[in-house]
């Protein structure tokens, strides 16, 4: 029986809330780290591994699998809920953040089954996700490359080299999206150097651009959907957040961009956040 | 995908002596052996002379234009979808302009991309000190699972382009500019990896060379050898892995050892030795290559003279050594 829209979004929303409860289990496992940005980018993620993208959390390196970089490899902590919760890794490993020798680091690593690279110094994963995407044209595979950017990441000019080539090679196979939560390591985005008028940067480099409310499912689910949006261009999904979305004391503040996490901040969390 | 290999024909009066284009001219080859390979050009299509694989090859050639960090992440992006990204580019400008992309997206990520470095060491010597590559070998040897490869000539260069096939991880291939290398090494000789070659026989010291300075390497053996001086001389084309036991064997078999490369004597061939011995077998050493400052303009040959990459140089490093041994 087909799953109704409805459905979906609820189910959906579970997996975020619990990617959200991870995070900050993970954040507390390793004492502290990027809450701010990994919870901005839970909904979206969750769309993305347990609705849009086509993978088999068994098989890791299964080639027709749809590609993810974390190009704000800050986050990593949001990828690794959602890798444990889609069984590509164990989640005792969520218990392992930071740990001696884990897999499991503040950044993504390729040592982890269903990271697809090592990123997290800044404006390096659009260039390669625009690798994988003409990797897949030249290699005639039908796969889908998704990047997720931030929106202080898009201060580095790496990222517009890539988008040139992106629209340059017409990759509709190509989809970036900008975890827009306005909120860097420093302070407000618009503050430190601004970035708008955004959607009209990405159009004027060639790229077909949605504009969404990240937080609300079922606008994340019909954006995802509709990918690609043109045919002959890459995509570019902007995604409008908040940083630290979900935990009352950590929204929309760059003091919890990166914060220590003790038990008592923990148990806050969880509370706010509700049962899994 | 091409399913006819092509005729590599007289690859050798195309490339003229310059190393640049030897590489380019290995594409072709690389490019019927290994339906894989894919080349990258940085607008760099006629420094690396690909025009002849981008005509055969049309479908696995991706330009992206004067723009190397880019370069580096897309070649790195295209590896991991099991594609061979051969990519072309200036030395000075693919090392230290992406040097995060390098160590981070293909060091230490360990993909299988190749670079294939033009116009390196004072190469371009009249194109001045921006456009010099003097401090690519300190940079890309100092990253864990690079292979770092110095061609001494056109021969040696197309070999070691065809073994990249061989290597499982990421490789810096240095390449000259447009000035023409007397050819030096064995046409016959297989390329070895990580093995030196020895040029000239000697047990009073020896020279041990990557790149345009093997040539002046043999040169000055056969100098000292009118004087009477058995100079050993050693082609370390690959910088890494490193042939530790033909440095120190060199060190146990001669009175010394005299370094000679186009790279800043920080960090590079010199360095690498320096930093064996140091610890394994502390030998007296002489070091020829660009000393600390930048490089004027002016025709390369010369101005490798200028700053003591040259034949006699290499000789008198020798005759220094000797006389204080």
């Amino acid at each position: 029986m087909q799953e109704t829209k409805q459905a979906l979004v609820k189910r959906l929303e579970g997996e975020a809330r619990r990617i959200r409860r991870n995070v900050w289990r993970a954040l507390r496992a390793g004492g502290g780290g990027h809450a701010g940005g990994s919870l901005s980018a839970a909904d979206v993620l969750a769309a993305l591994y347990f609705h849009r993208m086509r993978v088999r959390p068994g098989e890791p390196e299964w080639l027709e699998r749809d590609r993810f970089v974390l190009s704000k490899g800050h986050a990593n902590a949001a990828l690794g809920a959602v890798l444990a919760q889609a069984g590509f890794v164990d989640d005792a490993l969520l218990d392992r953040f930071y740990a001696m020798e884990s897999p499991f680091g503040m950044h993504p690593d390729i040592k982890l089954p269903g990271v697809e690279m090592c990123t997290g110094a800044l404006g390096h994963g659009l260039a390669i996700a625009t690798g994988m995407a003409l990797g897949a044209r030249i290699g005639k595979q039908t796969f889908h490359t998704f990047v997720m950017l931030g929106d202080g990441e898009l201060h580095e000019g790496s990222n517009w080299e890539a988008a040139m080539a992106a629209a340059h090679y017409r990759l509709s196979n190509l989809t970036a999206i900008v975890d827009h939560n306005k909120i860097s390591q420093s302070g407000r985005v618009a503050d430190i150097i601004g970035v708008d008028p955004l959607a009209d940067k990405w159009r004027a480099f060639g790229w077909e651009v949605r504009e969404i409310d990240g937080h609300q499912m079922h606008q994340v689910v019909d954006a995802l959907d509709a990918l690609p949006f043109h045919s002959g261009r890459p995509s570019a999904l902007i995604a409008h957040t908040v940083k630290g979305k979900g935990v009352s004391f950590a929204e929309d503040t760059y003091l919890w961009h990166s914060n220590n996490v003790n038990d008592e901040v923990l148990a806050r969390a969880l509370a706010e956040l509700g049962a899994p | 995908m091409s399913a006819v290999a092509p005729a590599i024909t007289d690859w050798r009066s195309r490339s003229a002596k310059q190393t640049r284009l030897a590489y380019g001219q290995a594409l072709l080859e690389l490019g019927a052996k290994e339906p894989r390979t894919v080349v990258v050009s940085a607008d760099t299509q006629d420094l690396l002379g690909i025009r002849g694989y981008i005509e055969r090859y049309p479908d696995r050639f991706v330009e992206l234009g004067i723009a190397e960090q880019n370069a580096i992440g897309v070649a790195s992006g295209l590896a991991t979808t099991g594609l061979r990204p051969y990519v072309c580019a200036y030395a000075p400008f693919i090392t230290a302009r992406s040097m995060e992309q390098v160590r981070n997206d293909v060091a230490y990520a360990n993909q299988r991309v190749v670079i294939g470095a033009a116009a390196s060491g004072i190469s371009l010597g009249v194109a001045g000190g921006t456009h010099h590559a003097l401090e690519d070998l300190a940079l890309m040897r100092s990253l864990p699972n690079m292979t770092v490869i110095v061609p001494a000539d056109v021969d040696e260069a197309y070999k070691a382009a065809l073994a990249t096939l061989d290597i499982d991880g990421p490789v810096y291939l240095r390449l000259g500019g447009r000035t023409e290398e007397p050819p030096v090494t064995d046409p016959d000789a297989p390329f070895r990896l990580g093995r030196a070659v020895q040029l000239r026989p000697g047990r009073d010291v020896c020279v041990i060379a990557c790149g345009a300075l093997v040539e002046m390497a043999v040169r000055a053996s056969d100098i000292l050898k009118q004087e009477g001086i058995g100079a050993r001389v050693l082609n370390m084309h690959t910088i890494k892995p490193f042939d530790r036991e033909a440095v120190l064997s060199a060190a146990a078999e001669t009175r010394g050892i005299v370094t000679a490369e186009e790279h800043h004597l920080v960090g590079g061939l010199g360095g690498a030795v320096a930093e064996l011995l140091a610890v394994e077998r502390p030998t007296r050493m002489r070091m020829v290559g660009m000393p600390d400052a930048f490089a004027m303009v002016g025709p390369t040959v010369p101005l490798r003279a200028k700053y003591g990459m040259s034949a006699e140089a290499i000789a008198q490093q020798c005759r220094a050594l000797m006389a204080a041994a």
